[in-house]
């Protein structure tokens, strides 16, 4: 299927701004990430520290897995902080990167969403593959 | 009683804190001892400090005492009841004094970080967490050992209680009972398990203490126990120093 102009798409133009998508502090809980990820019906939570930088991801897939790993009580389970379970070197993308680029990037790794961060490490945004896979098809929100 | 503990103390070369408290506010019985009152006990823990030169820790049941006695003691403590109670919290974080913090008889040990954080939340990171024995049913206090490395889990040191651990709450019907022949055994498990610091309330005349007195420990045990307690504490030092920190199947 030929995508046309949309393949010069930047995955800016289409990332969720940091407002739509759970980002939380390195001190919260984990129970407030799944919180959020609940409020926001997304699979992630970005966890950054005081200046914004991405210090990891936790997704259901990462609950998911800990809860048939870890043994301890739900209720200790729900108080350690979130980024005690989350995923500390996530794969990441530029918002200058292509759309297609990313969406090449989501399938090759089995992922459905991508902490968009500046060359600082900063978080800048989410990029979730339904609307991109949206954009990409010119299909309108 | 402080004279003889600093003896006991320096002998075995285990630096101390004198505890002593002005009011108690969980006694079983509206008839029961409550102590000398905040101005009078204070004043008693201030000569305590400056005659024996030994810093001083006291709890406090009301955020209103808070600040007078982070005035007079080095440390300030919050009783294990009140461990959540947000406004004792802020209070003993406001004196600026390391907090003596017991995990309540009903909490669970990864909980103690919600209350930890409330302190941090008020600008103090000063704190020392006990276990004081958690509730197994009614009137029965139980340890469990696994609370010393959840709670270090904090960041923060921890410290056994081991005579308010064997007490049997209001277990005689307007006072409290204990079986003080565990507490040699208690603290050799707690030390063994790894603490940074000990929690004792002693007496020279048990069955006339005031408060506490089927707990508290006969003074003529402390030696022998604090010997005890240090014999097990270095070779658990030693044991790490050779075999490596405690690691097995830690979560990644």
């Amino acid at each position: 299927m030929s995508i046309g102009k949309n393949e010069t798409m930047r995955v800016s133009q289409v990332m969720l701004p940091l407002d739509r998508f759970p980002v939380i502090d390195e001190r919260e809980i984990l129970k407030e990430a799944l919180d959020a990820m609940g409020r926001s019906r997304l699979g992630i939570a970005c966890i950054v520290d005081g200046a914004n930088k991405l210090l990891g991801i936790i997704t259901d897939g990462d609950v998911r897995r800990k809860l048939l790993k870890v043994q301890k009580p739900f209720s200790a389970f729900f108080v350690d902080d979130a980024i005690v379970h989350a995923i500390k070197s996530p794969i990441t993308i530029c918002p200058t990167d292509t759309l297609r680029h990313a969406v090449e990037l989501m399938g090759e790794k089995q992922i459905w969403d991508l902490p968009v961060v500046n060359e600082k490490n900063e978080l800048v945004g989410l990029l979730h593959l339904h609307p991109a896979v949206k954009a990409l098809l010119g299909i309108d929100e | 009683m402080a004279e003889v503990i600093r003896r006991i103390c320096e002998r075995v070369e285990i630096p101390w804190i004198y505890k002593s408290c002005y009011d108690k506010d969980c006694r079983s019985s509206p008839d029961s001892f409550h102590g000398l009152g905040l101005d009078h006990g204070l004043r008693v823990l201030s000569d305590v400090r400056q005659e024996f030169g030994i810093p001083i820790v006291s709890d406090f049941s009301d955020p209103a005492w808070g600040s007078a006695t982070g005035e007079v003691c080095d440390m300030v403590q919050v009783p294990a009841y009140l461990c959540r109670q947000t406004s004792i919290l802020r209070a003993a974080a406001h004196t600026q004094r390391p907090i003596h913090l017991k995990k309540g008889q009903y909490m669970s040990p990864w909980n103690m970080k919600n209350s930890v954080r409330k302190i941090e939340a008020n600008g103090n990171y000063q704190i020392l967490l006990t276990d004081r024995g958690t509730f197994l049913g009614y009137n029965m206090l139980v340890n469990d050992m696994r609370c010393l490395p959840i709670m270090a889990e904090t960041g923060y040191p921890v410290c056994f209680d081991a005579t308010h651990s064997i007490q049997l709450p209001t277990s005689m019907g307007n006072v409290s009972g204990g079986q003080r022949e565990f507490i040699p055994h208690l603290v050799r498990a707690a030390v063994a398990c790894g603490v940074n610091a000990l929690f004792m309330e002693v007496h020279d005349d048990p069955d006339h203490a005031m408060s506490d007195a089927n707990t508290v420990l006969d003074i003529k045990f402390l030696e022998i126990i604090l010997r005890q307690a240090k014999a097990v504490h270095e070779l658990r030092l030693e044991l790490l120093d050779k075999y490596g920190e405690d690691n097995v199947h830690r979560e990644e």
